[in-house]
């Protein structure tokens, strides 16, 4: 009952500058530092002055990134707006959590309050676009934007005629990477963009950005691609079964793939997943990493996607990206594999 | 298109101000027994000064009622997720593993804040609450009932405010009818914390005393604390194992009020539309709804654009089916209301009444709708939920004894 959805439009903010016309990973910007801030475009071209000087990062983020997959899709309204976003707006949350235990019982500003929760960026758009349609957010930790992403194809079987904003996005904030560091998520050792993945040192490198689409059941001249299938586990025991299943599922045999997108930050306790994989599972197949380019958030999944697109439309893989020698044949099928952690597997399947 | 296949509801469970089951809420809301009091758990400097639907158990006594070692790291939102979400599978009666697909979809919109809030400075001093970081993603609670529920097929969670646990069970709903899951534990839940309480009463829509939803001289909500969740089946999934349902969901719809971050258009646009789709997905008539359970939290903003919503849906006030808001029992329990109004909802056609609208003296005067006050007998065929939330996020859902 679900059909595949045609992508006509896609715009992504992140710590490479992604969202400048013409670019496509070629050289990466470094840095050597954790955590890594999203560059920022020059939100005026889009947002009024006045807006955007109410909007916190989240919202900015979602906003732009969203002008950009509309202006590539050409057009100016959609019929639903579905978002995913692990941690919401952040340094807004923190920002009220320190006015209350600083001034509890004073007067609080409650602006702080009102943009700390968690639907806020789908709301700006809603708001923004006078779209009076569906508007979900999914808040699932590493598998937030695969929940939107889901959401997408069964609201597209549901409604064959409508157009979707479909994105993720996670902003940083102050305190809280310094608990992420506390609980032993980042990396100190080699803690650089483009990360090392030769699986040496524990920890990753905690980033942000947005990243949207437009989708719809539609097939047009403007079509990027199209998402076939996802799915999401919380625990997978077996990783190439999941993965092989998957594709049986799908009716994709391995030989069928053209790459493969794998989520490996660095991190060498989680990475010899992907190597497990690369050797064997995916062992003929170009094999392309985001995570050493983006950082690593809970919606970055979506840059892969937005990688894919751009594969596909160039026909080429950056150099900077690719793990193995394997050479590209044609680029019309790729597979995106990731996990945070240990947990929230999701594999998505992607035609061009 | 989807085939709209119906959608049995086999298990429902709830604690809240009002009850630490199904059956307690119950008996309150028959009772007209509200829950709204001083707070006694939250240490908060509104302590003694706002009122709230607070749930008069302790953590640490939650924690021994399901039997988790004191070593897990589970905040409040949790705790009373899985009480709730554990009476819910066992009225379903059914062990997950058991060949049908399962799934868990939850809401919160406080996720692990109540611990954050609290151990803020102290997690960068002392290493004794630090196992408590790893829960503050709002995402974090619905794994660990994943875990402890053993429910692995899917997991998700949503937070679109005050709607969440709606948008949950309709999610769980399209779910099934797009054929990827057979079965569903549905719900959501918020505990009290120190940041929603300040945060709404810095909004100055938090009353200070108790709420009076509907009337003219509504001043604000009071919140609450709740969890409670749903086992939504494929019917042909139910009948096969046997299972007779509760009721079905027949309707829901999920619309954008697209007008401010925070306060609803007069006209009630988001709610309307709301309503209107939940009445096209289930194929009725607004006049074929015998009660609305609405979200009425008696902030001024909230009740007068959703009693323009239901009088643009009705058409005038004499038109109304019996009304009432919930809130007055329970205090506004934010992403949980949205499931713990669906079980009131069910437990109305269960029982076919509905629930009186407690601490109502006086109609809006620009509105002139009157909600029910007194407990009712009457009978119920279907039900209509709204649940809306900061972001115009609007969602109703649409409960019937029969499908089709």
């Amino acid at each position: 009952m679900i059909k595949p959805i045609y992508i006509h439009g896609s715009g992504c903010i992140s710590i490479q500058p992604t969202f400048e016309a013409g670019y496509f990973f070629d050289a990466l910007t470094s840095y050597a530092q954790n955590p890594v801030p999203a560059l920022d475009p020059d939100y005026k071209a889009f947002i009024p002055a006045l807006q955007l000087r109410r909007m916190n990062k989240s919202m900015r983020m979602a906003l732009f990134a969203s002008r950009l997959a509309m202006q590539e899709a050409g057009i100016t309204a959609v019929d639903a707006v579905i978002t995913g976003s692990g941690l919401g707006c952040l340094r807004d949350s923190e920002r009220f959590v320190e006015h209350l235990r600083a001034e509890e019982g004073s007067s609080l500003n409650p602006t702080p309050f009102i943009q700390s929760t968690h639907n806020m960026a789908a709301a700006a758009l809603a708001l923004s676009l006078g779209c009076k349609g569906y508007n979900m957010t999914y808040v699932n930790n590493a598998n937030s934007f695969e929940s939107a992403l889901l959401d997408s194809l069964i609201y597209l079987a549901e409604h064959p005629t409508e157009t979707v904003l479909l994105g993720g996005v996670d902003e940083l904030g102050e305190r809280t990477p310094q608990f992420w560091d506390i609980a032993g998520y980042l990396k100190h050792e080699g803690a650089e963009i483009p990360t090392p993945l030769d699986d040496r040192t524990p920890g990753e490198i905690a980033a942000e950005g947005a990243i949207f689409f437009i989708a719809s059941q539609q097939q047009s001249y403007q079509t990027l691609g199209k998402v076939l299938a996802v799915e999401t586990r919380l625990e997978v025991d077996n990783p190439p079964a999941f993965i092989a299943e998957f594709l049986q599922r799908n009716g994709v045999s391995t030989d069928a793939l053209d790459a493969v997108m794998l989520g490996c930050n660095g991190d060498a306790r989680y990475d010899g997943i992907y190597r497990t994989l690369g050797d064997t599972l995916f062992a003929d197949l170009p094999q392309v990493a985001f995570k050493h380019a983006l950082g690593e958030y809970d919606t970055v999944v979506a840059a892969a996607l937005f990688l894919v697109l751009g594969i596909f439309q160039h026909q080429h893989i950056p150099q900077t990206l690719l793990l193995n020698e394997v050479s590209s044949r044609t680029l019309q099928r790729i597979l995106i594999y990731t996990q945070r952690r240990g947990q929230n597997h999701s594999v998505i399947l992607v035609e061009k | 298109m989807i085939p709209t296949a119906p959608i049995a509801i086999t298990g429902m469970g709830a604690i809240s101000a009002i009850g630490n089951h199904v059956t307690e809420n119950f008996r309150s809301l028959v009772a007209s027994k509200h829950g709204i009091g001083p707070i006694t758990q939250l240490d908060t400097y509104h302590r003694g000064r706002l009122l709230v639907g607070e749930i008069p158990i302790g953590n640490a006594e939650l924690y021994d009622r399901l039997h988790l070692s004191p070593e897990v790291a589970c905040t409040r939102s949790t705790l009373l997720a899985l009480l709730a979400a554990k009476e819910a599978m066992e009225a379903a009666a059914f062990q997950p593993g058991d060949g049908y697909r399962t799934g868990l979809i939850s809401a919160t919109t406080v996720g692990g804040m109540d611990a954050t809030e609290q151990y803020y400075d102290d997690y960068l001093i002392s290493e004794k609450h630090q196992p408590f970081i790893q829960t503050h993603p709002c995402g974090y609670a619905a794994e660990q009932m994943g875990r402890y529920l053993g429910i692995s097929d899917f997991v998700t969670t949503i937070s679109t405010a005050c709607s969440s646990a709606a948008n949950a069970i309709m999610l769980g709903a399209r779910m099934i009818r797009a054929g990827l899951l057979d079965r569903v534990l549905v719900g959501g839940t918020d505990c009290l914390s120190r940041f929603t309480i300040n945060g709404f009463n810095s909004l100055m829509i938090y009353t200070d005393s108790h709420c009076r939803p509907f009337d003219e001289n509504r001043n604000g909500l009071n919140l609450g604390e709740a969890a409670a969740y749903l086992v939504l089946e494929a019917a042909e999934v139910a009948k096969r194992r046997g299972k007779s349902p509760i009721a079905y969901l027949t309707g829901y719809g999920n619309a954008n009020d697209a007008f401010h971050q925070t306060a609803s258009s007069d006209n009630g646009e988001g709610a309307y539309l709301a309503m209107r789709k939940a009445l096209e997905t289930a194929r009725l008539n607004p006049t074929d709804i015998d009660y609305v359970n609405a979200h009425g939290t008696a902030t001024p903003n909230n009740d007068l654009a959703e009693g323009n919503a239901l009088l643009r849906i009705y058409g005038s006030a004499s038109a109304l089916p019996a009304f009432s808001s919930t809130k007055a029992f329970t205090g506004h329990t934010l992403a949980a209301a949205g499931a713990i109004e669906a079980v009131f909802s069910l437990l109305a056609l269960q029982h076919q009444v509905v629930f009186p609208n407690l601490n109502f003296s006086q109609p809006i005067a620009s509105l002139g709708i009157i909600p029910q006050t007194e407990l009712r007998e009457k009978k119920i065929a279907h039900v209509l939920s709204n649940s809306f939330g900061f972001g115009g996020n609007c969602s109703t859902l649409l409960f019937s004894k029969d499908h089709d």
